[in-house]
């Protein structure tokens, strides 16, 4: 299995939890308050209940419906309604590898995470759900029309397979626009949108209104493709 | 001059008015309404005070206001000395703060009656009003990525509004109606920025920020336990 992206790490700030799907697993993702990030499974070992519905106090994340906390070795060191007990040692969530690179957080399910390689110098500038399967986002994105800031066109170029990353770029600024694919299990895919530094606030925006534009193109074509398919299936 | 506010404790658009109150420190008498199972908004006793049938109702300054948005330009308006939260001397931030003040209609129209007919039957379009509550969350998203690009994190000045208070509650309820915050990084951040605000109150479905209360370190509390 791939390192796959999750999130934007500005959108993941110290002291909070957020819940992201990697490989069909459903994980919670948090910062504690020295800023190291956990990535661990959605699921309290106590009674099951989504860590993502928690809250993280100071450097341990602590489960919502009966307040067990975790620390950042995933060891269970608190019990409210016990305060003196020390937890036996096997209650611990599952664990998995995280790493912060380029302002981007990155999950690997089965592995330790390898970032692979893409360009520096950019930024982030959103994360956004596509409702729609991973094929049609990649298709809409690769046919959508994208201009540089001077208006000049841009065209993608695949710089990875697993994770799928496109990169927007000409000759006068290569890797302009970066897009990373985070497929997810809910039939809907995140992508995660980066722009090479140098682009102006205008700028910035005008990418977050392509993605957008980009977005209802790639629903309105798997709606058109879904119902074209209940079509075949009445005849 | 007493200030009467006929009040529902699970009503999104009641909740605005009592968040505003508490973070502008102003104190007013509140009526419990039964608005389940009694239906007493729609009894002839309030039809009187509010021909709409509509919660919340507002007694002040010898007027009724049925208009959740116009409560909180009152509110403001007239007890807020700081000026900031109804922003009149600043035409930009007020046609801003207009401008969201007729979305959070929206959002009651769609995540509201959505999460009515989750919570207590309401037969309505279900499918119809999810569409509608998704699409709008996504515009909100949309505006709040802008703000963020722009390095502001409120919905109409480089201060909280009239309008963040609209819009806050519906949107916080979502999940409430089916929709998670997952896919909304920008509206989670907003949402977390008004609740870290001084004198944020909660309401069912809407809880405080546990890592943000004054409390003992689990550690301390076990050595003196």
């Amino acid at each position: 299995m791939t390192t796959t992206p999750v999130a934007l790490a500005r959108d993941l700030p110290v002291q909070r939890v957020m819940r992201a799907q990697v490989d069909g697993c459903d994980l919670a993702i948090w910062r504690g308050i020295s800023g190291q990030v956990q990535a661990w499974e959605n699921r309290c070992p106590h009674r099951g209940m989504r860590l993502s519905y928690g809250f993280v106090r100071q450097d341990s994340l602590a489960c919502a419906y009966h307040g067990w906390h975790y620390n950042c070795e995933a060891v269970c060191h608190y019990i409210p309604a016990h305060p003196e007990l020390q937890p036996p040692a096997s209650i611990k969530p599952v664990t998995y590898s995280v790493v912060e690179h380029q302002g981007v957080l990155w999950v690997n399910t089965r592995n330790e995470a390898e970032v692979p390689e893409f360009p520096e110098d950019s930024i982030g500038i959103r994360s956004i759900t596509f409702d729609c399967p991973l094929s049609v986002a990649f298709e809409a994105c690769l046919a959508a029309q994208l201009s540089d800031e001077a208006g000049l066109s841009l065209s993608p170029r695949q710089l990875g397979d697993a994770p799928l990353i496109l990169s927007f770029g000409n000759q006068q600024q290569a890797d302009s626009v970066l897009l990373l694919f985070q497929p997810s299990d809910l039939a809907n895919v995140v992508i995660h949108v980066l722009a090479h530094h140098s682009y102006s606030v205008d700028g910035r925006i005008g990418i977050s209104q392509w993605c957008e534009s980009v977005r209802r193109q790639a629903e309105l074509n798997h709606e058109v493709a879904m119902n074209a398919g209940m079509e075949c299936t009445h005849e | 001059m007493t200030i009467r506010f006929y009040n529902y404790v699970l009503s999104g658009n009641c909740y605005k008015f009592r968040l505003l109150a508490s973070l502008l420190a102003v104190e007013y008498e509140s009526v419990a309404v039964d608005f389940h199972p009694g239906v007493e908004h729609r009894s002839e006793k309030y039809l009187r005070l509010n021909p709409a049938g509509t919660l919340p109702i507002l007694q002040a300054d010898g007027r009724v206001f049925t208009e959740t948005q116009a409560m909180l330009v009152w509110l403001a308006s007239k007890h807020d000395k700081s000026g900031a939260w109804w922003p009149e001397k600043n035409s930009d931030a007020i046609v801003q703060v207009m401008q969201w003040l007729g979305f959070a209609a929206r959002l009651s129209a769609t995540v509201g009656e959505l999460r009515l007919h989750s919570m207590l039957n309401k037969d309505i379009d279900a499918a119809a009003a999810k569409a509608g509550a998704i699409k709008a969350l996504r515009e909100l998203e949309a505006h709040l990525v802008q703000q963020q690009i722009r390095g502001e994190q409120w919905l109409g000045a480089n201060s909280p509004t009239v309008a963040d208070i609209a819009c806050f509650p519906y949107t916080a309820l979502s999940p409430d109606a089916g929709i998670e915050h997952d896919a909304f990084p920008a509206i989670r951040q907003w949402l977390y920025a008004v609740r870290s605000l001084d004198g944020f109150v909660t309401m069912p479905g809407i809880h405080e920020l546990h890592e943000q209360r004054d409390e003992q370190s689990p550690a301390a509390e076990t050595k003196t336990s």
